[in-house]
């Protein structure tokens, strides 16, 4: 049998060795080989203490891909009415690159109303008519800036903290610096809506971590995870037999090689059968009320319905202890005709974003749930035309300055923070960059971001990446 | 608890080589090092920008001028002051960045000091020394020399190693370290019974003699060249690099000296009359990624890829992490900021074309096809429709075509106009390296961005007098992307161009130009000809149907020039990506009307005008071309484009190319690593710190490469062989294979280490001949049986007293199950191929794309063939810890995960080798038993034992009986309406077994 004194051992290095649950140089070593030990306190996935009280159990991050305009959203600029059709001064602009668009582009005014919500007076846009009603549950940020301009990196950036692919993702990071609390369920999924990703599977990566952190993205349609089905042919009898085939061959050959990572696949293969069995539970919406689904506006297998699907998915999901969730809904990069790609991506959007909310509220899962929404950069007070692209009255990417919002665990409600200039050009006040609003969520999380590394190639890796950012203290209730 | 916390760093990362009981002197790498390292160089340490109080101690005199150690004097020394003192405000470390050192840690410090604080280089900085073979006394043991260093330090710790394993045991383990695939059970069935003494040597020649062996061992290189089918970041299209992976298979396959190795990939295309081989072999670093988006800046991505680059040649070459000091000089080695930049350089200075890879069997069969089509052009005249007549048939035929002939040609002589061609004397762009070729035409190389602008200046002599009208020849030109004319090479069409403005002047004063008709000059609707000139630079010519064809454009002069002078032309290329032109040339004309492009190719238009001084061959390609373009012949002339349709392509492969002399590429260092914030430029050079006394440091890429397999480099044997041990035994000898820097734990049996890197360059870099050496060791043959007491005193088998037993690689787990389905397909090389995967897995990547899987033999190619997306990464590869091709990997995680059972039982592509596997093992006997029997061993290599037999035999049972009542049904198991019971049973038993561990473990 395993000697006890190794096992504390491990965990003593873990926790006591007093440089923080990624600082130890084998760390990767020691959490590869935790499946060595057949004891479940040291799988990868056992719950482990953070660096301080958390607020939040888990996050459910509704990542809007493609960057939705802030200007026609959350952050209202009426001297854009002014100066529509003139060119914004060189002062302003100061060289910056864009992507497709001249610097002496004119400005586009915005294309929405705007007006005063809840008892915070949080100003929104008449395109998010769901939101307004929850505002005072919510905090939105205003100043929000980024490095990147481009899709993919800038998403990278976002959900891995750099923009160039191959770092682990935040859902990795929480899963590897906590652990799991879902028995039958991946610690980390990852559900999509709305179209192809320009970041791609490496928003999900374990990166460098152990792989088991990977994000386990569930499929659109039939079976959530891959493979969750059994081959055409074999019932639920037929795969159990062959799993006691294979447990007690294995079994045997555990007893005459004594390997202990041959205990770890006996293990791991009746977890496959845990999971395979409560996957068609986890996705059976008839056992949600008529008044939820409503509210959501879900209705499973419904393509037109995939996100606000994805957001009841979500909350099924919390309620099972998955530690990260993570919705992708594609579809905002509105180069042309920013209005009507607004429009329509809101209606597939706003109303399960703000069910989400108030479902967690009532339920009282807000209070240790953090929901966070938003794209990868902002986008130009000035307007994007192009015969050749075929392209008008659109809004080219703007890294200076975007929107985002975050709720619960932890978060105050009802705030606004940060302010633009009145062309919405920089961020004039409290600056929040990407990297501050992950360390922000981790330290809701009870991670210190700073502290939350890992060694790879001889450097300690960080979310946050090497500068200093902070959380948003103002953020915190 | 301290104890613990050290005897568990002893077991787990001390070198097991060194013993406890003798007390030697302080050892200042494996003891004070990693401490300076870990808790002091952060402020005290290389990096300047970051160190406090001006106190480095990574340097000896610095430390001692400073005060902090006094060599004989630990009382006196303020290192020890601090380390130990009570007052917050004074202790170091300073409490918030950490724990205090333990007294244990404290007291050898102090120990140090006293016995005069001796520093030692890292050890891995270092040349390794052929250390004498430790004195054992079990001399039976040994089989060669690692097995003195392995059995030495396991007598002295009072232990032995483990027995040796079991004949089947060992076949399969040594057939899948050499070649990743398990041995029939015929083949082990003959190992085992070969009496021979050196049967198990005979074996290993046979398997590193075996094209299997360059096929399992290109999977860890691939790995660290971060090797991919696609391009990676949003669009992630596919590319051609094939070549060069299939490079790799035959370089190891043939055993390529490392040294030669090394230095063809990373420089290949600089060796004296480089082969078209040691070219391809360059595309090692063109493995880095593409970004296709729309809108990106091409000189940044391709910056973030030269990171990449120096990140990589660091891990594979030198086991550092260079990567560090892309942003600032390393905190713990010796890398400054500037070193990282003087090694970028270093292979900063290269071009990265596309090639054709010009394979003499598609040449010899293009060769046969142009001769096929000559004869049939030859005989193009005879099948002119006939004159009306009695005469002869060819001869009526003959007549006709002279009357078209010459019909036609009256016609084109009022088409052509007498172009000259206008040599520049003189030019300048943006970035672009433009060359005048000896037919007038110039050519465009170098860096391109999304607005580029070249300026050509022409002297307008007499003769061109007056010139009323300019042409612009657009050429292509198999150097540029898809052939040409445009430089294209992400995200648009390849070979595409976008010419936004053309704007000329005469001695300075503009010329006025007359919009160009869009009738003759190419273009669709949105990129007209016209656009040219209508000051509006998102408008402009060029389109994806001018890729691979010339074209050209013809500006009338408001007025014609009349005046000798300096003619100005100026080309803008303006677009969301870079589209400048590759190759082009101009010309003028005299003529008095407005001219349009006649629309013959330019070398025909030219014969035309000099119809009357045409020789007999000028005269003889004008029938040719109206013979290749009259209608009279359309249908004549099928058989002839049919055959053009079928000529065979050469394949494309991505290399690099060295930079002309007078174009070199300048390198900056970037504050912070930033691509917006480049600083001073930096010469190349290897870092200082590893070429202190400045000999031999290389200037250029190839001497790099030379560089880096030189003695100059002390870390190239140990980190080379140190990632072959790994592969076999799971584990390197130095754990970080990675990472050898000041920070990484000390190898396990560095002696050993240092003596295998030293006999592998005796050896002249043969991988071949260091894995002989390895797999033929008494250490590689112990059985891997773990005892309890060995699991509780050596869990990581660090001490390595028993075989290697680990699960093996993703490729490797679906190679086991192809060959024991018996439908693996042997074939090698070329394209990749796509074996079956649900849908889904691709349709989460950008634009959805389809996977179009496989058929026939290639559904079931060995696993290196498998077609790699970096963005949605073969999904049965990546849940086995595959990398996705995005980074360089040195050595990969090894998980065991419920998400790799749910792929081995239920993913289809398994279940599809499962039924072949059935297959066979009901061709190869009806009996029952035997039908176990042979399934087991076609997956476990071993017999089974009773116990086992009885359990699948129970199994095979009770699925016969359910399918026989009807409450499974066989053809839903098999996927065929024919399939019976007994087919569908067996294949159950197949792919339960497919499911133990131990078919996809390294026994």
């Amino acid at each position: 049998m395993i000697n006890p004194q190794l096992q504390l051992t491990r965990r003593h290095f873990f926790r006591d060795c007093g440089i923080g649950v990624g600082k130890i140089a084998l760390a990767s070593l020691l959490a590869d080989n935790a499946h060595a030990i057949s004891n479940a306190a040291v799988s990868p996935f056992a719950p482990q203490e953070s660096h301080f009280e958390a607020t939040a159990k888990r996050v459910i991050f509704l990542f809007m891909a493609g960057a939705p305009s802030q200007l026609e959203s959350f952050d209202y600029k009426p001297k854009l009415i002014e100066l529509a059709g003139t060119p914004i001064p060189p002062s302003v602009i100061q060289g910056q690159r864009y992507a497709f668009i001249q610097p002496d582009a004119a400005v586009l005014s915005p294309r929405f109303r705007f007006s005063k919500h809840g008892q915070c007076g949080a100003e929104v846009s008449e395109v998010m008519p769901r939101l307004s009603e929850v505002v005072d549950d919510i905090a939105i940020v205003r100043s929000m800036h980024t490095d990147l301009f481009n899709h993919a990196p800038a998403q990278l950036l976002v959900n891995t903290g750099n923009g160039v692919p191959g770092r682990a993702s935040m859902g990795s990071w929480l899963s590897y610096g906590l652990g799991s609390e879902a028995n039958d369920l991946p610690s980390f999924v990852v559900l999509r809506s709305g179209g192809g990703l320009s970041g791609g599977a490496a928003m999900w990566s374990a990166g460098f971590l152990p792989s088991v952190h990977q994000g386990v993205a569930f499929r659109g349609q039939g079976e959530p995870i891959l493979h969750a089905t059994n081959p055409d042919g074999f019932d639920t009898l037929a795969q159990r037999d062959s799993l006691d085939l294979i447990r007690s061959l294995n079994q045997r050959q555990l007893g005459r090689v004594g390997d202990p990572e041959i205990q770890t696949r006996i293990d791991a293969y009746e977890m496959a059968f845990r999971m395979q069995s409560r996957a068609p539970e986890l996705m059976d919406f008839a056992q949600e009320r008529k008044e939820t689904l409503e509210l959501y506006g879900a209705e499973l297998g419904n393509g037109e319905k995939s996100f606000a699907n994805n957001c009841l998915l979500a909350r099924r999901l919390a309620e099972r202890g998955v530690r990260f969730i993570q919705i992708y809904h594609a579809g905002w990069d509105h180069h042309s005709d920013v209005e009507g790609g607004m429009v329509k991506q809101c209606k597939q959007t706003d109303q399960a974003c703000a069910a989400l909310i108030q479902d967690l509220k009532n339920r009282g899962m807000l209070d240790d749930t953090l929901v966070v929404w938003g794209g990868e950069f902002g986008r130009t007070p000035m307007v994007e035309a192009s015969v050749a692209l075929g392209r008008s009255q659109g809004r080219d990417h703007h890294p200076q300055a975007f929107t985002m919002w975050l709720a619960g665990g932890g978060i105050k409600s009802g705030i606004t923070y940060g302010a633009t200039d009145e062309l919405g050009f920089h961020v004039v006040e409290n600056p929040v960059h990407v990297h501050d609003i992950q360390a922000t969520i981790l330290h809701c999380l009870g991670l210190d971001h700073r502290k939350l590394s890992y060694r790879v190639s001889g450097l300690d890796m960080r979310l946050t990446g090497v500068e200093e950012h902070h959380p948003v203290e103002a953020l915190l209730a | 608890m301290r104890y613990l916390y050290l005897a568990c760093f002893l077991i787990v990362f001390g070198q097991v080589e060194l013993t406890a009981q003798e007390r030697q002197p302080v050892e200042f790498n494996r003891e004070i090092r990693p401490m300076l390292a870990a808790k002091c160089f952060a402020c005290h340490g290389p990096d300047e920008s970051h160190r406090d109080a001006d106190l480095r101690l990574d340097e000896r005199k610095v430390a001692i001028d400073f005060g902090a150690i006094v060599p004989g004097e630990p009382d006196e020394s303020e290192l020890i002051r601090r380390i130990t003192s009570e007052d917050p405000d004074e202790r170091m470390p300073p409490p918030e960045t950490g724990e205090p050192l333990t007294s244990q840690q404290q007291r050898l410090f102090r120990t140090w000091i006293q016995e005069g604080a001796v520093y030692e280089k890292h050890w891995a900085f270092s040349p390794p020394k052929k250390h004498p073979l430790p004195p054992i006394s079990d001399t039976s043991w040994p089989r060669n020399a690692i097995d003195n260093f392995v059995l030495s330090p396991l007598e002295t710790a009072g232990m032995k190693p483990s027995s040796e394993a079991d004949p089947y045991t060992l076949v399969r383990r040594v057939h899948l370290d050499l070649i990743g695939l398990p041995p029939t059970p015929e083949e082990a069935d003959a190992f085992v019974a070969d009496d021979d003494p050196h049967a198990y040597e005979n074996l290993v020649d046979r398997l590193l003699h075996s094209e299997r062996y360059g096929e399992r061992w290109a999977q860890p290189w691939l790995d660290l060249a971060r090797y991919a089918d696609s391009n990676g970041y949003e669009k992630d299209r596919g590319r051609s690099i094939w070549p060069y992976r299939d490079w790799v298979i035959r370089a190891l396959n043939a055993d390529m000296p490392f040294d030669q190795f090394t230095v063809e990939q990373l420089a290949g295309d600089m060796l004296p009359g480089a082969t078209i081989d040691q070219l391809l072999a360059t595309g090692f670093h063109r493995n880095t990624m593409l970004n296709e988006e729309g809108g990106i800046d091409p000189l940044e991505f391709r910056h973030y890829a030269m990171v990449d680059r120096v990140a990589t040649t660091g891990t594979v070459w030198l086991g550092l992490s260079v990567g560090c000091a892309q942003c600032h000089t390393h905190k713990y080695d010796p890398i400054t900021h500037t070193d990282y930049y003087r090694l970028m350089a270093l292979l900063n200075n290269a071009d990265e074309p596309e090639i054709l890879v010009k394979q003499p069997e598609i040449q010899s069969k293009r060769d046969q096809i142009e001769q096929q089509i000559a004869e049939l052009e030859g005989g193009l005249v005879k099948r002119f429709p006939p004159a009306a007549g009695e005469r002869p048939i060819e001869t009526r035929s003959q007549e006709n075509f002279e009357t078209a002939y010459t019909q036609w040609l009256t016609d084109a002589r009022t088409k052509v106009h007498k172009w000259e061609t206008m040599t520049p004397f003189s030019w300048e762009t943006n970035l672009p390296r433009l060359e005048l070729l000896e037919d007038g035409s110039v050519f465009s190389s170098g860096d391109i961005t999304k607005r580029d602008v070249f300026r050509l200046r022409f002297d307008v002599d007499a003769s061109m007098l007056p010139v009323s009208a300019v042409r612009l020849e657009v050429l292509p030109d198999e150097r540029l992307p898809g052939g040409g004319p445009g430089r294209t090479y992400y995200e648009g069409r390849k070979g595409h161009f976008f010419l936004s403005e053309f704007a000329a002047t005469l001695n300075d004063e503009p010329l006025a130009l007359n919009a160009p008709p869009s009738e003759g000059n190419g273009g669709a609707a949105a990129s007209n000809a016209t656009n040219v000139i209508d000051g509006n630079g998102s408008t402009g010519w060029g389109a994806d149907d001018l890729v691979g064809r010339p074209q050209q454009l013809v500006l009338n002069l408001d007025t014609p020039i009349s005046q000798l002078g300096e003619l100005q032309i100026e080309l803008l290329f303006e677009s969301h990506f870079a589209a400048s032109l590759g190759r082009f040339r101009f010309s003028a004309v005299s003529a008095n009307e407005l001219v349009v492009p006649s629309g013959f190719p330019p070398g025909i238009e030219n014969l035309v005008t000099r119809f009357d001084e045409l020789d007999e061959k000028g005269h003889e390609r004008l029938r040719q071309y109206f013979l290749s373009v009259t209608p009279k012949l359309a249908e004549a002339r099928m058989p002839i484009d049919e055959l053009r349709q079928k000529m065979p392509t050469f394949p494309t492969t991505l290399v690099m190319q060295e930079r002309p002399d007078d174009n070199p590429r300048q390198t900056f260092r970037h504050h912070r690593g930033e691509y917006l914030s480049p600083k001073e430029a930096v010469d190349p050079g290897a870092p200082v710190f590893l070429s202190s006394d400045g000999s031999n440091n290389p200037s250029n890429r190839l001497e790099l490469a030379q560089w880096l397999v030189s003695d100059a480099n002390p870390l190239i044997g140990r980190v080379t062989v140190n990632r072959v041990w790994q592969a076999v035994f799971g584990v390197g000898l130095h754990q970080t294979s990675d990472d050898f820097g000041t920070q990484s734990p000390p190898p396990t049996h560095p002696k050993l280490l240092d003596w295998l890197a030293c006999e592998f360059v005796e050896q002249g870099w043969s991988l071949k001949e260091l894995l002989r050496l390895i797999v033929t060791s008494a250490t590689y043959r112990q059985s891997a049986v773990t005892t309890a007491e060995q699991l509780q005193s050596d869990p990581e088998n660090n001490r390595l007293a028993r075989g290697p037993r680990f699960r093996v690689e993703a490729e490797m787990v679906r190679d086991i199950m192809l060959r024991a389905s018996g439908l693996l397909s042997t074939e090698m090389y070329g394209p990749g191929v796509r074996p079956p995967q649900p849908a889904s897995v691709t349709a989460v990547a950008y634009g959805s794309p389809k996977w179009n899987a496989s058929v026939g033999a290639d559904r079931f190619r060995r696993s290196i063939y498998t077609w790699k997306k970096r963005t949605a990464p073969f999904a049965a590869y990546s849940v086995f810890d595959a990398p996705s091709g995005e980074n360089c990997v040195a050595r990969r995680n090894r998980s065991n995960t419920p998400l790799q059972a749910l792929t081995l039982l239920n993913d289809q592509m398994y279940m599809e080798l499962a039924r072949g596997l059935a297959k066979v093992a009901l061709s190869n006997s009806d009996v029952e038993e035997e039908t176990i029997r042979y399934i087991f061993r076609r997956l476990l290599v071993r017999p089974p034992e009773s116990e086992e037999l009885v359990a699948i035999e129970q199994y095979h049972k009770r699925q016969l009986e359910r399918l026989q009542l009807g409450e499974l049904a066989a053809s839903d198991i098999l996927g065929e309406e024919s399939a019976t019971n007994q087919q569908a049973a067996w294949a159950m038993v197949a792919r339960a077994l497919m499911n133990l561990d131990e078919v996809i473990t390294k026994p």
